[in-house]
This record gives structure tokens, C-alpha cells and sequence, in this order.
């Protein structure tokens, strides 16, 4: 077992080396001179090369790359152009905020996925909802949803703060009501792709023998669907939760900027506004090393769960 | 052939695919004339209101198809353009050149695409040609992964064999035995790709790197509408529907080929 994860992990390292590489390479030489990009298009190239020498940036690109892998191995993601407060600094409170709403977000997914495809009352009714609203979640961008609920929620009703954050500090009521709008509008496009995925499982696993002497013996029709049938159409949905927790970013960055929530995602979106190129570089650094991380996770996770795969 | 969601989704795409062709004549007003009437509510003579500068705001909707149309479309052939002879020529050739090619399909498949659109459409700028091709080099590896997976079992079959054995070349029988058994899914992946990229790039727009303006946009006007929500919701909801229905329609199509 411990060689399998052991493997899985080395295997990953050349990816990531390979992903941050392509991606230092590209921003920096596309992007021109970050000095450039800084001072704007009127500044003088005397100016533009000296700030290029004060940040080293005249040096050659592997140099560059590596001085950065090697600070950032130690924390170090140096310093914002715009605050000059450390990037690290500024990135860090951001990520639990975008964690909080991603585990929240595909939580609430995932839970509701396999509820709502597993309750045996109404599949005539419920059904052709579900799938409607599946449809629904796949198909509307973020940004609408989150506004239509905003429009609902907040102005219509005054139920629920449109946008902004409250930190756990001044009270978990106050936190949480400022989640839900945000948390509601991330999940939907994953509770639309987890329904698809596990009602076809669970389609499949209702048809075994197992579940039909399970209502012949007379067990009731919820707890035949709960407790025999759900068990056994669930993994797919594990997958599915581990590989989407890196794509999930795409989303939240735009979630974050329509509910004006502190985290990762709009502090990316600002950092491009502001070309500042240090911040922008870390993050987007952070996303394909978390997003490579819980693809190997997801895949460790497959493979504890099922041992058939455990051959290799 | 004819499911339900086949016919509401060619219905939707028929829809979008007027307003963008006959916008000209369809939409009541000049999309890009302002007027002194701003910011009012749904009436007989602005079905939608008018924005923030008396753009009437129906008629930006109408016009604002030909952008999504124009990059969703492009992009799409953009990604066929790359990952068809890519996924073509692993999936015939197999050997080092497949595993390399999966590998390098992996890698990229894993990235968030709206973040790499994100990052690269910084870059390069945007414009309606940088979104088309950004897109379209975000997407080619899911195209390029699909047209191999259906070429593998295609290589084995027995016309193929035989095509083999009366000498044809691999050119040859690539383009006339193999490529024409993987356009149902192509046809199929196009317009996923179509969805994918109007998705992506609405909300590329939502985010401020969209189409400048003053080119009707739909995730732009989303986004200028979103402050004057509780003034005239219209002015968001209106291009958002527009923005659902079009990805949606795309979707329901591309999805019922399986």
C-alpha cells in the first residue's frame, strides 16, 4: 500500500516541475519584462532596465525559475509590486477563505447529488426536476446564478447579504449567512456533473440481485435505496469529487468576484487588473500545484477504495 | 434521431443563430447609439430597458450573439484544428509517440481551464481572434484525448486491416477509413466545445478580460448591469439568460451523442 502512495507521489513530481516550469517560462516571456509591464507603457528604458536589475530580472529565465522554486520552497514568494507587503503574507488568509468555500461548495454537491437521485418516493415527480435542475447547474455560468440568486435573495426578499464576507471573529450566524448565496451558486454546476455520474450507477447497482432480495426479504423501499444500493454506487462520486477539487478554482475565482469574497480567486483577478506580477505568478503557481496534488490524492483515494486496481 | 433534447437544443441554436445573422434587421434600435433616456425600466418601446448610457438594451442582446457565436465557434474549430491530428496520429500510430502524447494530454487536462484562459488572456490581450485561439488551445487536449480513444478500436478493425494490406498509406487511410468513423463524436465534441467556450468566455468578460467595449458582449453587460440590479434587474438577467440558453442549447445537442 505505502509503495503504491509512495509511487503515485514520485510520478507527480515531474509533472509539477514540468507545469510550473512551462508556466514561469510563459508568463515571464510572453508577459516581456515585468519591469516593463510595471511602469507602464510611457516609461523610458533606462528606468526599465533598472528596475529589471534591482529584481534581477535581466537574468537568464532557468536562473530566474530556480531562484523562485528554491525561495518559494522556504515560503519566500517575495514581495507584491503594488503593496510591497510579502506575497506570502497577503496569499495566506486568502486561502482558507477559498478553502471554506470550495469544501462547503462541493459538499453541498455531492450530498445532494446522491440524495436527490437516491430518494425512492416520487421518481416520476422528482425525477424530471432533478435532471431540470442538473441541466440548469451545468449550463448557467457561475456569475448569472449567483446574480439571479442575489436579485431573489437579496434584493427581492432581503433574506440574505448580496455581497461581502464576515469573518468567523464577529460570529458564526453572521459568517454563515454570508456564505450561503456564494456557497449555493459554486456547488451547482458540480451538483449538476455529480448527479449525472452517480444516477447512472445507481441506475446500474438497482437492477443487482443483491438489491432485489433485499425488497423481496421485505426491507423497506428507503432503506433498501440508503443502506444497500447507495453504498455501492457511491465511488464514482469520490472520483469525481477528488478530480474536480482543482477545477473547482475556476469557478470560485469567479464566485469570489461577484460576492466580493476575500479569497484566492479575486485576489488573482485584482492582481491582473494591477499587472502585479509577483502575486499573480504565486497563485497561479499554488492552483496547478494544488490542482496536481488532488489528482494524486483523488487517485490514492481510488485505489485504498478499490482494491482491483491495486495491481499495478 | 429526433429526442427531445436534440430538437429543444437545434431549436435554441437556431434561435441564437438568427439573432446573430439577422440581428441587422431583428434588433429595434442601433446597439451602439446612446440616448438621454438611462437607465429606464421594460417598456412597450425598450422590451429590456436601456444601460447606464440610453443603449437600448434588447438590441445589445441581439447583436451581442454575433460575439458569442463568433469566439464559441472559433474556438471550437481552433480545438478541432490541433487535437484532431493530434488524437488522429497517437491513436494510429501508437508506440512512443502516443505516450507521449497522453502524457502532455494528462498534464494539461488537469489545469482549470478558465484560470489558464485567465492567465493567457492576459498575455496576449484580448480581443475576439486572442479569446477564439486561447480558448481553443485550452480546450484542444480534451478534443485530441477523445479522437484517440475512438480511433484505437477503429485501428483494429478489419477494413482497416485490409486497406493496410492493399498498401494504402498511413495518410491515406488516416483521412479516408478512419477520420470519417469519428465524426459522429467529432460533430459531437464541436459543439460541447461550442458550450464550453461561450461558458468560458462570458465569464472571461464577467471578469473584465472581455471583449473591449463598446462591442456588445453578453458577460460585459452582465457585469456593467450588476450595479444598477435593484434599478433594472433586466440589465444583468437579459444578456445572462442569453448567455444560459446559448451554452445550454450547444450542451443538449453535443451531450445526446454519447
Amino acid at each position: 500500500m505505502l509503495t503504491v502512495v509512495v509511487r503515485r507521489f514520485l510520478l507527480a513530481i515531474p509533472t509539477m516541475i514540468t507545469l510550473t516550469a512551462l508556466l514561469f517560462f510563459s508568463l515571464t516571456a510572453i508577459l516581456g519584462s515585468p519591469a516593463a509591464l510595471m511602469l507602464g507603457q510611457d516609461a523610458s528604458p533606462e528606468a526599465i532596465a533598472a528596475l529589471n536589475a534591482r529584481y534581477g530580472f535581466d537574468r537568464p529565465l532557468y536562473v530566474q525559475y530556480f531562484d523562485w522554486i528554491t525561495s518559494a520552497a522556504r515560503g519566500d514568494f517575495g514581495r507584491s509590486h503594488t503593496t510591497q507587503q510579502s506575497v506570502a503574507a497577503a496569499i495566506l488568509p486568502c486561502i482558507l477563505v477559498t478553502l471554506e468555500l470550495a469544501a462547503l461548495a462541493i459538499v453541498l454537491a455531492a450530498v445532494a447529488a446522491v440524495v436527490t437521485n437516491t430518494l425512492p418516493v416520487g421518481r416520476h415527480t422528482l425525477g424530471p426536476l432533478v435532471v431540470a435542475a442538473n441541466l440548469i447547474g451545468i449550463t448557467v455560468p457561475n456569475f448569472m446564478l449567483g446574480i439571479s440568486l442575489i436579485f431573489v435573495f437579496s434584493v427581492g426578499l432581503g433574506w440574505l447579504p448580496s455581497t461581502g464576507w464576515s469573518p468567523w471573529s464577529l460570529g458564526a450566524f453572521e459568517h454563515l449567512k454570508h456564505m450561503i448565496l456564494p456557497v449555493v451558486t459554486l456547488s451547482a454546476y458540480y451538483f449538476g456533473v455529480f448527479s449525472i455520474v452517480y444516477r447512472a450507477e445507481y441506475r446500474d447497482v438497482e437492477k443487482r440481485l443483491f438489491v432485489q432480495a433485499a425488497r423481496a426479504k421485505g426491507i423497506s423501499r428507503s432503506r433498501v435505496a440508503f443502506r444497500h444500493a447507495l453504498p455501492n454506487a457511491i465511488l464514482p462520486v469520490i472520483t469525481f469529487v477528488g478530480l474536480s477539487m482543482g477545477q473547482l478554482t475556476g469557478g470560485a475565482v469567479v464566485t469570489e468576484t461577484l460576492f466580493s469574497m476575500p479569497g484566492i480567486g479575486r485576489l488573482l483577478v485584482s492582481s491582473i487588473a494591477s499587472h502585479d506580477f509577483p502575486v499573480m505568478l504565486a497563485i497561479a503557481m499554488m492552483i496547478v500545484v494544488g490542482v496536481v496534488l488532488m489528482n494524486l490524492l483523488a487517485d490514492i483515494a481510488y485505489t485504498v477504495a478499490n482494491p482491483q486496481i491495486r495491481i499495478h | 434521431m429526433f429526442t427531445p433534447r436534440r430538437i429543444v437544443g437545434f431549436a435554441l441554436i437556431g434561435l441564437i443563430l438568427a439573432c446573430a445573422l439577422l440581428a441587422h434587421w431583428i434588433a429595434p434600435y442601433d446597439p451602439l447609439r446612446s440616448s438621454v433616456a438611462m437607465l429606464s425600466p421594460a417598456s412597450a418601446a425598450h422590451f429590456l430597458g436601456t444601460d447606464e448610457l440610453g443603449r437600448d438594451v434588447l438590441s445589445r442582446v441581439i447583436y451581442g450573439a454575433r460575439t458569442s457565436l463568433a469566439i464559441g465557434s472559433g474556438a471550437a474549430l481552433v480545438a478541432m484544428l490541433i487535437g484532431a491530428p493530434v488524437g488522429l496520429m497517437a491513436g494510429y500510430f501508437g508506440g512512443r509517440l502516443d505516450i507521449v502524447t497522453v502524457m502532455l494530454i494528462d498534464l494539461f487536462v488537469a489545469l482549470p481551464g478558465l484560470v489558464l484562459a485567465l492567465v493567457i488572456t492576459v498575455m496576449v490581450g484580448p480581443s475576439l481572434q486572442n479569446l477564439a485561439l486561447v480558448l481553443g488551445f485550452v480546450m484542444w487536449p480534451s478534443v485530441a484525448r477523445l479522437i484517440r480513444g475512438q480511433v484505437l478500436p477503429i485501428r483494429e478493425a478489419t477494413f482497416v486491416e485490409a486497406a493496410r494490406a492493399a498498401g494504402g498509406s498511413p495518410a491515406w487511410i488516416i483521412s479516408q477509413h478512419i477520420w470519417p468513423n469519428t465524426m459522429r463524436v467529432v460533430a459531437a465534441q464541436f459543439a460541447v466545445s461550442v458550450s464550453f467556450a461561450i461558458f468560458t468566455s462570458s465569464s472571461l468578460s464577467f471578469l473584465g478580460l472581455g471583449i473591449p467595449p463598446p462591442t456588445p458582449d453578453w458577460g460585459g453587460m452582465v457585469r456593467a448591469g450588476y450595479d444598477f440590479l435593484a434599478v433594472n434587474p433586466l440589465l444583468s438577467l437579459g444578456p445572462g439568460t442569453a448567455v444560459g440558453l446559448t451554452v445550454l442549447g450547444f450542451y443538449l445537442v453535443g451531450s445526446s451523442v454519447e
